[in-house]
């Protein structure tokens, strides 16, 4: 195999496949990078979980495969002296030779047996959907989902699409998030797949990376494949019962206040600065306004009323400081909705324009 | 256990062949055929060792201890006697587990449904022929977890939980027993291996068993 491209496609196509390629492995090929140089090129990097195949410009002089460690590729093409570069391998020293102005590297080959095949986009039942509102119903729930690997369940997004409505739902059983994206053209197909969270974000990056407008989704046995602009990504889909989320939303509130959206935001932005140590975030309600009040002991405390249309009983309710500021945070511009029940029930944030997304926090217990 | 303090040599042939030149040595040699020498300096590791079972023979020119079978043979040549003692030990008492281990396995013993949803205990300490693993438990559909107990879930646990449900699969009835291990903490190494032999893993809160400290509040059970 032998190429040549510009540096700064290698490095742009590097730094999105070493994102995939695994890091913990036993398997040595799955840390790399296979670089597949036939009529056109292709990068190709997997951790079994998550696949990514990437269209590469370059011009082949000689045809083949070969797979590179990623993590070393990507610091190597970071630092080389000039704009182009070639990568030819040599089979008898079974290394790879990056040329690039002056410098010259000689990277060994990992296994290329050992690399598994990815899927391709070949699929007549795939469902076509705008790239840029798909991503942006992404990132308004992908902070709800699990990071914790023993409920697997809940480290993926739900994602539903049918007609003209796209739904994702993301929860990790302190906070839920649901958005329902209104699409302009109905969708020809449907679809619903629990997808790894981590694989979702990873389309959100390659989707900005290639400022696609079209995302080429099909939802298969286990996995889920999309195609945006020659590029895929695909990922298996997380087994398991996805929590009845409908179950979750309550039926009726005690009290529904409207308030503005950012500068609420920026309240709790600030306060929570004091609530470190795992102190809670204290929201006092009483006749027309809210105070947000954090303290942590040894270290301080701070509060800022903010004027709401309060009435009834006073209360006061906790949350964890970075849920409700993710919640607060993840409502579109403009006012929002606070739906509370009780000090002990869940707290709902809404988009007062009917933006279609719903933010479930359940509180923390305030012992004083 | 006879313990004998003896200026010897050693001379061991089996799988290789070691010598062991004349010096003061410890030789403790168990009821139950276990022979081991040691000197005052190495660790906790005998210098040489031969384990049950075993024949030992006392020579003129000091003891043999042989495999009953193969050829492997330690000859400890003993040219002074400095000590010779032996002592009745009696029944060994049982190992006594870490006082948070045991504690974790009585709170999760009272409270199964921590180490998963509909889980009910079968029995406490369910014997297999290599140790007994903590906790038996059946699920909503009946099926048999075998629950494992440490403070740190480490990759060691998952291996001994492994250990367990490959004896414990033998029984026919409890071919399809799945594992869990429950820990207050568990490494991500000891996580990913876990996962990969189909073992759940599961934090548990001392103090919310305990009930020092009040659960976190959830929309719904995980």
């Amino acid at each position: 195999m032998k190429i040549e491209l510009k540096t700064a496609d290698l490095l742009s196509d590097l730094q999105s496949a070493a994102r995939v390629a695994s890091t913990r492995s036993a398997v040595q090929a799955l840390a790399g990078v296979q670089v597949v140089a036939e009529e056109a090129v292709e990068l190709r990097a997997t951790d079994v979980e998550v696949g990514l195949r990437l269209p590469l410009r370059a011009e082949v002089s000689r045809p083949g495969t070969v797979v590179l460690p990623a993590r070393l590729m990507l610091d190597v093409a970071r630092s080389l002296p000039a704009d182009e570069v070639s990568l030819e391998a040599r089979a008898t020293e079974q290394d790879v030779e990056v040329v690039s102005g002056s410098a010259t590297f000689h990277i060994r080959t990992l296994r290329a047996e050992d690399f598994p095949p990815l899927p391709d986009a070949n699929d007549e039942d795939a469902v076509t959907v705008p790239a840029a509102e798909f991503v942006a119903t992404i990132a308004q729930v992908a902070r709800s989902a699990s990071r914790d690997e023993t409920r697997p369940v809940l480290t993926g997004i739900l994602v539903s699409a049918s007609g003209s409505e796209l739904r994702m739902v993301a929860t990790d059983s302190y906070r839920l998030s649901i958005k329902e994206t209104k699409l302009e053209q109905p969708l020809a197909g449907e679809l619903e797949a629990n997808v790894p969270a981590r694989a979702l974000q990873e389309l959100a990056r390659l989707v900005a990376q290639l400022e696609a407008q079209e995302l080429r989704v099909s939802a298969r046995q286990n996995q889920i494949v999309f195609a945006i602009d020659g590029a895929v990504l695909s990922s298996r889909l997380i087994e398991g019962q996805f929590p009845n989320y409908r179950q979750l939303l309550p039926d009726s509130v005690e009290h529904e206040l409207r308030l503005a959206g950012g500068e609420f935001a920026e309240v709790v932005r600030r306060i929570s600065l004091l609530a470190q140590k795992n102190a809670p975030l204290r929201l006092g309600f009483r006749e027309g306004e809210v105070t947000v009040s954090a303290q942590t002991p040894d270290v301080g405390e701070a509060s800022e009323a903010v004027p709401v249309d309060f009435h009834g009983e006073s209360f006061e309710i906790g949350f964890n400081p970075e849920f409700l500021r993710d919640g607060l945070e993840s409502v579109e511009s403009g006012d929002l909705v606070l739906k509370l029940i009780s000090p002990l029930r869940p707290g709902l944030i809404e988009s007062a324009d009917q933006g279609g997304f719903v933010y479930l926090v359940m509180p923390i217990r305030l012992n004083v | 256990m006879r313990l004998i303090v003896a200026r010897c040599a050693i001379d061991y042939r089996g799988r290789l062949s070691t010598f062991l030149p004349e010096a003061v040595r410890l030789l403790m040699i168990k009821s139950d055929g276990s022979v081991m020498v040691h000197s005052d300096r190495g660790g906790y590791r005998p210098e040489n060792w031969m384990v049950p079972p075993t024949v030992i023979e006392e020579t003129d020119e000091g003891i043999v201890v042989r495999k009953h079978r193969g050829e492997e043979r330690l000859e400890i040549l003993i040219s002074e006697r400095l000590s010779d003692v032996s002592h009745e030990m009696g029944e060994a008492a049982p190992l006594v587990k870490d006082g948070v281990e045991r504690e974790l396995q009585e709170l999760l013993a009272a409270a199964p449904a921590t180490c998963g949803d509909g889980f009910r205990l079968v029995r406490r300490e369910w014997p297999t022929d290599i140790g007994p693993v903590d906790l038996m438990c059946r699920d909503r559909e009946d099926d048999w977890i075998a629950v494992e107990i440490k403070r740190t879930g480490t990759i060691e646990a998952v291996e001994q939980l492994t250990r367990y449900l490959e004896r414990i699969r033998r029984d026919p009835a409890m071919g399809s027993c799945r594992g869990v291990l429950a820990a207050q903490e568990i490494r991500p190494q000891a996580r990913v291996l876990a996962q990969g032999r189909g073992i759940d893993c599961v934090e548990v809160d001392l103090d919310v068993l305990r009930g020092e400290r009040e659960p976190e509040l959830t929309l719904f059970a995980a």
